[in-house]
C-alpha cells in the first residue's frame, strides 16, 4: 500500500533551485553579455529616474504631489517591476516559444508548463533593475518627510509584492491570449511601454477619462499610484473610494490567482501549430 | 528579372506581411491612438501650472511630444514575427541565404528598410492629419518652416536607417548581442528626444548629445517644426544631419565588407 502524498513537499522547490543555479551559470558563459544585461536593466530604470527628475525640476510638482511623493510612486513601481522580472517575467516571451514550437515540448515534461516557462533562463537584467530600484527606494524614503512606522513599512512591502503580482497578472493575461493568437506579443510590448511610461506618475495629472482608463480598463493605477497615495496622504484624492485604493495589494494577489486559473483553462485549449 | 521589379519585391516584403495580418494592424491603430491621447494629456497636465519652460510653451511641447509618438511608427514594423531580423538569421544560421541570392545583402536590407519606412510614414501622415484636425498638433508657422522640416525629417530618417543598420551589423561580430542592441535602441530613444524633448534636459546632456548622431534623427526636425530652432539656424542643423549621413554611410559600408568575411555556410 502506497503512503499518502504529503500536502507540501520541498522536492519541486529543490528542482527549481537547481535549475535556477544552472541557468545562472549558463548566463555566465558569455561574460560581456552577462555584464551588459545587468547594465541594460540598470540603464532602462535610470531612464525613468532621468525623466522624472527632468519633469520635477522643470515643472512645479505634479498634480499637487511633492517631488519626494512622486519618487515614491516611481520607486514602488520600479521595485515591483524588478521583482516581477526576477521571479515571473519569462511569461513575457511566451509567443516566441509558441512560434518556435518549444511549448509543445513543455507539455510532455513532468513539470507544470508555467513553471517550465519561468525556468527557461536566468533574467540577468533583473539584477540591474533591482539595484537601481533599491537605490531609488532608499532615495525616496530618505527624502520623504513621513514617519516610517513599522505599520507603514509593512504596508509598503505588501504593496511592492502586490504590484509585482498585478504586473504578473497583466502579462499572464496576454500570455493566455498568445496561446491562441501568437501575435498577441505585440500587446505585451505595448503593455510594458504603458507601465513604464505612465506607471510612475500621479495619474490625477491626466484628464479624468484617461485616468479612468488606466484604473478600470487597464488597472495600472493599482500597481504603484494608489498604494503611494494611501501612504502619503493623497488616498482621498484619487477618484476611487479610499478602501479600494488601500486594497491595491489584495487586488494584485486576487488578479494573479485569477489569471493562473485562466492560464490553466487556456492551456487546455492550446492546439499548437500542427493542430 | 529587371532590377526595378526586384527592388519593388524586396521593398514590399514587410508591409505585405503587415497588410496580411489585420489583427496586428488593428492593434497598431489602437496603440497609436491611445499613446497620442495619453502623451498629449500628460504634457497638458504638466503645463497646467507652468507657462514657458526650456523655451517651449504648452502647445509647442504637446506638438513635439505627439509628433515624436507618430515618428516612432515610421520604423516600428514587427520584423521579429516574420523571422527576418539579422539577429534571428544569425541565431538560426539562415543569414547565409542573404549571400546566396542574386541580390546583394546590403541592397536587400536597404530596400526592405525603404519599404518599411514608406509604410510607416503612411501611418504617421494619417495620424498627423487626424491630430491637426483635432487640434492636438499645431501646424507649422510658415511654408518655409514646413519645407525645412520636410528636408530635415528626410535626413533624420536617413540617419536613423544607418543607426538601425549599425545595430543590426553588430550581430555579425558577437555571438550574443541582445543587450548591446537594447542599449543602443535605448540610447536612440533617449538621445533623440523620444522620451522627452532634449531641451528639458541639463546643459551637459544637451552638449553631450550634440556630439552623437541620435539627436539628428528626431530632435532636430521636430525642434524646427515647433519653432524651438529658428529658421536662421536651420542651415547649420541640416548640414550636421547631412554630415552624419555621410559618416554613417561610409562606416556601415565598411562594416558590410567585414561582415561578409565572417559569414560561413553550413558545412564550411
Amino acid at each position: 500500500m502506497s503512503s499518502p502524498k504529503p500536502w507540501f513537499s520541498l522536492k519541486p522547490w529543490r528542482t527549481v533551485w537547481r535549475i535556477t543555479k544552472l541557468n545562472f551559470r549558463s548566463q555566465l558563459e558569455y561574460r560581456s553579455e552577462f555584464l551588459m544585461m545587468i547594465a541594460i536593466g540598470a540603464i532602462w530604470q535610470v531612464s525613468v529616474i532621468v525623466f522624472a527628475t527632468v519633469l520635477l525640476t522643470r515643472f512645479a510638482g505634479m498634480g499637487g504631489w511633492e517631488s519626494a511623493d512622486v519618487l515614491l510612486i516611481a520607486a514602488i513601481r520600479m521595485l515591483a517591476h524588478g521583482l516581477f522580472v526576477l521571479f515571473l517575467g519569462r511569461v513575457h516571451g511566451l509567443s516566441r516559444h509558441i512560434q518556435e514550437g518549444v511549448i509543445d515540448t513543455y507539455l510532455v515534461r513532468p513539470m507544470p508548463v508555467y513553471r517550465q516557462l519561468q525556468l527557461q533562463y536566468f533574467p540577468t537584467n533583473a539584477i540591474g533593475d533591482l539595484t537601481v530600484a533599491a537605490g531609488l527606494m532608499v532615495g525616496a524614503l530618505t527624502r520623504s518627510e513621513l514617519d516610517w512606522t513599522a505599520g507603514r513599512i509593512t504596508y509598503l512591502i505588501i504593496c511592492v509584492l502586490g504590484g509585482m503580482l498585478l504586473e504578473a497578472a497583466l502579462f499572464t493575461v496576454v500570455a493566455c491570449a498568445a496561446l491562441r493568437f501568437p501575435a498577441a506579443d505585440y500587446w505585451s510590448r505595448w503593455l510594458e511601454e504603458l507601465l513604464g511610461t505612465f506607471g510612475s506618475y500621479p495619474l490625477n495629472v491626466l484628464p479624468k477619462a484617461v485616468g479612468g482608463f488606466l484604473t478600470f480598463a487597464l488597472p495600472l493605477a493599482f500597481v504603484a499610484y494608489f498604494p503611494a497615495a494611501v501612504l502619503t496622504g493623497h488616498g482621498h484624492d484619487t477618484g476611487v473610494p479610499y478602501w479600494l485604493a488601500a486594497a491595491s495589494p489584495l487586488l494584485g494577489a486576487v488578479a494573479y490567482l485569477g489569471t493562473r486559473l485562466l492560464w490553466r483553462w487556456s492551456l487546455r485549449h492550446y492546439t499548437g501549430v500542427n493542430g | 528579372m529587371p532590377s526595378a521589379l526586384r527592388a519593388w519585391r524586396a521593398a514590399r516584403v514587410t508591409p505585405l506581411g503587415e497588410l496580411h495580418t489585420p489583427p496586428r494592424m488593428t492593434a497598431a491603430l489602437v496603440r497609436l491612438a491611445v499613446q497620442v491621447v495619453l502623451v498629449a494629456s500628460l504634457w497638458r497636465g504638466l503645463y497646467a501650472a507652468t507657462g514657458t519652460t526650456a523655451g517651449l510653451d504648452r502647445e509647442q511641447a504637446v506638438t513635439y511630444a505627439v509628433l515624436a509618438v507618430l515618428a516612432t511608427r515610421v520604423r516600428e514594423l514587427d520584423q521579429y514575427s516574420g523571422r527576418d531580423t539579422v539577429l534571428q538569421h544569425m541565431h538560426f544560421g539562415t543569414i547565409v541565404y542573404w549571400y546566396l541570392r542574386p541580390l546583394p545583402p546590403q541592397r536587400y536590407y536597404a530596400l526592405r528598410a525603404l519599404g518599411e519606412q514608406i509604410y510607416g510614414f503612411a501611418w504617421a501622415i494619417v495620424g498627423y492629419a487626424v491630430c491637426v484636425a483635432a487640434g492636438v498638433v499645431q501646424q507649422p508657422k510658415s511654408a518655409a518652416v514646413a519645407g525645412v522640416f520636410m528636408v530635415s525629417l528626410l535626413l533624420g530618417q536617413w540617419v536613423l536607417y544607418y543607426i538601425m543598420l549599425a545595430i543590426d551589423q553588430l550581430c555579425f561580430f558577437t555571438l550574443r548581442n541582445g543587450a548591446a542592441m537594447l542599449i543602443l535602441i535605448f540610447a536612440q530613444n533617449l538621445l533623440s528626444g523620444v522620451y522627452a524633448p532634449l531641451w528639458f534636459f541639463p546643459d551637459w546632456f544637451i552638449t553631450l548629445s550634440g556630439f552623437l548622431p541620435f539627436q539628428a534623427t528626431l530632435s532636430v526636425p521636430l525642434s524646427l517644426y515647433v519653432g524651438r530652432i529658428e529658421l536662421s539656424d536651420a542651415g547649420a542643423q541640416l548640414a550636421i544631419q547631412a554630415a552624419w549621413v555621410v559618416v554613417l554611410a561610409l562606416l556601415t559600408r565598411l562594416v558590410w565588407r567585414r561582415a561578409a568575411r565572417r559569414v560561413i555556410s553550413q558545412g564550411g
